[in-house]
């Protein structure tokens, strides 16, 4: 029994890393707004988005996928949010090529890039931070991976390009997401499906829990979810995650340039 | 009983106002309830003593304040983005470079 199930395994591996992709297409443009809730008063603290663009070079044309994060103008001057995350990927299997992250929080500043080489399984990495003192210090990495690690952005993007209409509730995959150049997985389980209310209509969705292994960051079993509508576009319209006081949600605000 | 009660009507009321300037205004709501609950508290136990008032009045005063500023916030402010002129450029940039680097990456379609 041992046996049969190894090569299965293997075959489901290969066909996570290299799967087609149905979902995602260019010129896709998700708004949402992040806020704290306490019990049961909102506070808008953020515009999240989550973008897709084309992008030529002269061998190829990938797919952009870009997140950003933007505090909402009162709360610029008591910290200041300007994040950006980048990942440039095959337009067909989703598979990442150079991820940039650029952050800016409360006057953090701090960048990070990532070049993936997937004939030998490594990344490069460069880290910048500005210092206090405004002088800039650079690290430069080289490290193996593992066959299916993606970075943040392509792994947000991945979850929605599952086949989720095949699994059944109770249904765990786990995913190897790298982060700060360490690899991270990150454990997705369907918690069933759900109608809910959002901006842009009365959605079913798929109830989707999330957690990271051996982390402090949404830990929990099922204290962080995410709302994933049941149609082929499979968006992202509300996540909820526990927080030391109260809880965070994400709420879509508008979704345009939906493939179906 | 009413010295504890006009404290912590102060302290609630206080944390009201405080938080009714801040972003943080629709929270203000909860220590501006309790306020109220404790300047009425206080309010009861002095009219039964006929003691003196004035300490109490100003929690009123604050909670009131606070109250009113923090419904108009959250009646009249809309969330909006701030300067993204800076985040822009960079990504413009950031995309520039990463097309330069990825003319030298090897990439199978």
């Amino acid at each position: 029994m041992r046996l049969l199930l190894i090569p299965a395994f293997i075959l489901c591996m290969l066909s996570s890393a290299t799967s087609q992709n149905k979902t995602i297409a260019a010129g896709e443009k998700l708004t949402f707004a992040a806020s704290y809730n306490m019990s049961g008063l909102l506070n808008e603290l953020a515009q999240v988005t989550m973008e897709t663009s084309e992008v030529k070079t002269s061998k190829s044309t990938l797919l952009k996928l870009k997140c950003t994060a933007t505090t909402y103008s009162k709360w610029d001057s008591f910290f200041k949010i300007r994040d950006l995350y980048e990942s440039y990927v095959n337009p067909k299997t989703l598979t990442p090529y150079l991820y940039n992250r650029d952050i800016s929080e409360g006057g953090h500043d701090k960048f990070m890039k990532y070049t993936f080489n997937h004939r030998t399984n490594t990344v490069a990495s460069i880290m910048k931070k500005t210092r206090s003192n405004g002088t800039i210090w650079e690290e430069k990495k080289s490290f193996k991976i593992g066959a299916s690690t993606r970075d943040l952005v392509t792994t947000l993007y991945h979850i929605r390009n599952l086949d989720i209409h095949k699994a059944s509730v109770g249904d765990r995959q786990n995913f190897t997401v790298l982060f700060d150049t360490e690899e991270n997985v990150v454990s997705i389980k369907l918690l069933g499906k759900e109608t809910i209310n959002t901006a842009i209509g009365r959605k079913e969705c798929y109830k989707l829990a999330i957690s990271i292994n051996n982390s402090n960051i949404l830990k929990g079993s099922n204290d962080n979810i995410l709302w994933l509508t049941a149609d082929d576009n499979k968006i992202p319209v509300y996540a909820k995650f526990k927080i030391a006081v109260g809880s965070g949600e994400l709420k879509i605000k508008s979704a345009t340039g939906l493939k179906y | 009983m009413k010295k504890l009660f006009s404290i912590l009507g102060f302290i609630t009321a206080i944390l009201a106002l405080i938080l009714a300037v801040t972003p943080l205004f629709n929270i203000a709501f909860i220590p501006a309830i309790a306020a109220l609950a404790f300047g009425i508290l206080a309010l009861v136990i002095s009219k039964e003593k006929q003691q003196y008032k004035k300490p109490i009045q100003l929690v009123f005063l604050m909670t009131i304040i606070a109250l009113v500023l923090t419904t108009y916030k959250a009646v009249y402010t809309e969330s909006e983005v701030g300067n993204t002129e800076k985040m822009e450029q960079k990504e413009e940039q950031l995309e520039e470079e990463s097309i330069q680097e990825l003319e030298g990456l090897e990439i199978d379609m």
